[in-house]
């Protein structure tokens, strides 16, 4: 029961990771809090919905989800938040720009879809035994996805230029400009990268779910928030770390406590960590972007 | 004026009432100290389950058929005060984790997540909440001692929030009139430059934070004692932002746009898509309401971002130059 228990543990903190490492990622290239985030997952859960449905392999279906949830956040940003942005809006007023957007996307997903629940059709694949833990075969897929997301992503950060010139500008964009990086190509690259994980993420939360409606990504946001804040916000690999935490004390409390209280759990260690260590687990850049004040 | 009409005005008049002590207490915290506090609704919830509890009275048989905490019957003013307190020191408690050390857009996430939570727990927890059923038939103030005719009772009932609406509001200009503001408004708009200045900005932040949940404590005891019902799929986290839009609209940092806000957005606006004829399928015209809602909030941010009633220009002007600079005009 323990075993199994990690197991889970460890596919929810796959899709935290996916989701958490996204919003990270969003908010410390592009400077906004994106509150929007977890609506655009459902989106993407929705889109990968139709086009399972459609006939196409689901697991397509998730690659359609992540590219449609790169291209939302894309033009989110290019449509939406930069013009705001450009017309002298303050980290304030953005906010309140994302969270508007948020309540106008889930109410139009409520509108398209009502307030019904859907099931991406996963055929039940057989189920797979590793070190006393049981797997179903999209489990096995999800994590797979987590697994190889993250490890592109630390590659792309590490070993490319582009990967360099997007911590550069996460850290100091100005300085970032004055050393020769198109900051403006680096932060549309960001919302399409940070997009695809967002995607992805909700993709593999509605199938790990089993049926999802309009607000269940919005409803997601608490554990994401949680583990990226654990982990120190706008650090990538504070909130793999954060997303593992926040994934297997959420499983853990569900064993010992009562499923219902999942987040609550997130909540609690949310808000024990905001009490010892505001600036999260990791937390060089997080000092310098001034995160406690 | 028939009975209907005249029924159905006093209870719009509640709501104005309600909803304008709401969006002053939101306004002294969002539009004064720039606190962006998603966790309203929160804390009026909590005045109005206080409010609810101290007037159900005892887990009797009559009241067995739900579950809260406690079970009181106070005479009238206690249980809405002890609705404002109860506001207050959730608003105490959640401020001292989230205010203290915070920068404000990380404040902003964890109030969202305050509220999101805050519906979990209120929601799952049967024992002390009552789950999604929520409470009901909870006693109105004074409707016993009164000896009313309905329509007669309900404008008692304006009457009695039209007292705490002017008694939030003489507190509310109190502190916005003071030196205190202008500490606040220095902490929304610099905080480092007020704190260089040695102003103690947590707890500046803090007690406008706090007033701000006495006054959404009470204005939910206040709302509760004329709907006689309390569930929390009433108090969910897009309702603050019908109050931020209503700020938005109206006009922050200013207390005359706060009140017009609470009439344009929750009271006209929201009232007046009532008498649309149904269609489409149930859920519709809410989903197209809170879309409306939305796009209220991002064309004013765009055009009127500063609302009908824009925040007064303070120009201070500076004794000792300006009679520098006339002097000079005079030797010229």
């Amino acid at each position: 029961m323990f075993l199994q228990t990690v197991g889970f543990g460890i596919v929810t903190a796959s899709i935290l990771a996916l989701a958490a490492v996204g919003f990270t990622v969003q908010f410390s290239v592009t400077n906004i809090l994106n509150l929007a985030y977890g609506d655009v997952m459902t989106a993407s859960a929705f889109v990968a919905y139709v086009s399972a449905t459609a006939g196409l392999n689901p697991w397509i279906g998730m690659i359609t989800g992540g590219i449609f949830g790169s291209l939302f956040s894309y033009l989110l940003n290019r449509f939406v938040y930069t013009p705001f942005i450009r017309r002298g809006s303050k980290l304030f007023v953005m906010i309140i720009v994302t969270i508007s957007m948020s309540l106008i996307l889930q109410n139009v997903m409520q509108i398209i879809w009502g307030p019904n629940f859907f099931t991406v059709p996963i055929p039940a694949g057989s189920s797979v035994r590793f070190l006393g833990m049981i797997f179903t075969t999209s489990q096995i897929v999800i994590i797979a996805v987590a697994v190889a997301a993250m490890l592109g992503l630390h590659s792309l950060l590490t070993f490319t230029k582009l990967g360099k010139a997007m911590r550069a500008t996460a850290t100091d964009p100005e300085l970032a400009r004055n050393c020769g990086i198109r900051t403006k190509r680096i932060t549309d690259l960001a919302w399409l990268l940070s997009g695809l994980l967002c995607g992805l993420g909700g993709v593999a939360l509605v199938i790990d779910l089993g049926s999802f409606q309009s607000t269940t990504g919005g409803e997601f946001l608490v554990p994401i928030i949680a583990a990226a804040i654990l982990g120190g916000v706008g650090q990538p690999y504070g909130a793999m770390l954060g997303a593992l935490v926040i994934g297997m004390a959420t499983e853990m409390a569900a064993l010992v406590i009562n499923p219902e209280y999942k987040e609550v759990v997130a909540f609690g260690l949310l808000i024990v960590m905001l009490l010892i260590r505001p600036q999260g687990l990791l937390a060089e850049v997080a000092s310098q972007k001034e995160v406690a004040a | 004026m028939s009975t209907a009409w005249s029924f159905y005005l006093s209870t719009v008049m509640v709501y104005l009432g309600v909803n304008v002590m709401a969006c002053l207490g939101l306004n002294l915290q969002y539009g004064f100290t720039g606190i962006l506090n998603f966790s309203f609704i929160v804390y009026q919830a909590a005045g109005a389950y206080t409010a609810a509890v101290l007037t159900l009275g005892p887990h009797t048989a009559a009241m067995s058929f739900q579950r809260y905490i406690g079970g009181w019957s106070l005479p009238f003013p206690i249980p809405i005060l002890a609705g404002g307190a109860v506001g207050g020191a959730l608003a105490a408690a959640v401020g001292w984790i989230a205010l203290r050390r915070l920068r404000g857009d990380y404040q902003a996430m964890v109030f969202l997540v305050v509220s999101l939570i805050a519906t979990s727990v209120a929601t799952n927890d049967v024992g002390l909440f009552n789950g999604s059923a929520g409470l009901s038939v909870i006693p109105k103030p004074l409707s016993g001692v009164v000896g009313m005719s309905l329509v007669g009772y309900q404008w008692f009932y304006v009457g009695i929030t039209a007292i705490f609406c002017l008694l939030v509001y003489i507190v509310v200009r109190r502190i916005t009139s003071s030196p205190l503001s202008r500490s606040l408004r220095a902490v929304r708009d610099h905080e480092q430059a007020a704190a260089a200045l040695g102003k103690n900005v947590a707890a500046l932040r803090m007690v406008s934070f706090v007033v701000g949940g006495v006054i959404a404590g009470i204005s939910g005891a206040v709302l509760v004692g004329f709907i006689s019902a309390w569930s929390p799929g009433a108090w969910l986290y897009p309702e603050t932002f019908v109050f931020f839009t209503a700020l938005i609209v109206g006009g922050t940092a200013r207390n005359a746009g706060a009140a017009l806000g609470a009439l344009l957005v929750p009271v006209i606006f929201l009232e007046s898509t009532r008498f649309l004829p149904q269609f489409g399928p149930p859920g519709l015209i809410d989903a197209l309401q809170w879309v409306a809602i939305g796009l209220m909030a991002l064309v004013f941010l765009w055009f009127w971002p500063r609302g009908v009633l824009p925040e007064r220009r303070r120009i201070i002007a500076l004794p000792t130059l300006r009679k520098e600079s006339e002097r000079e005009g005079a030797q010229a």
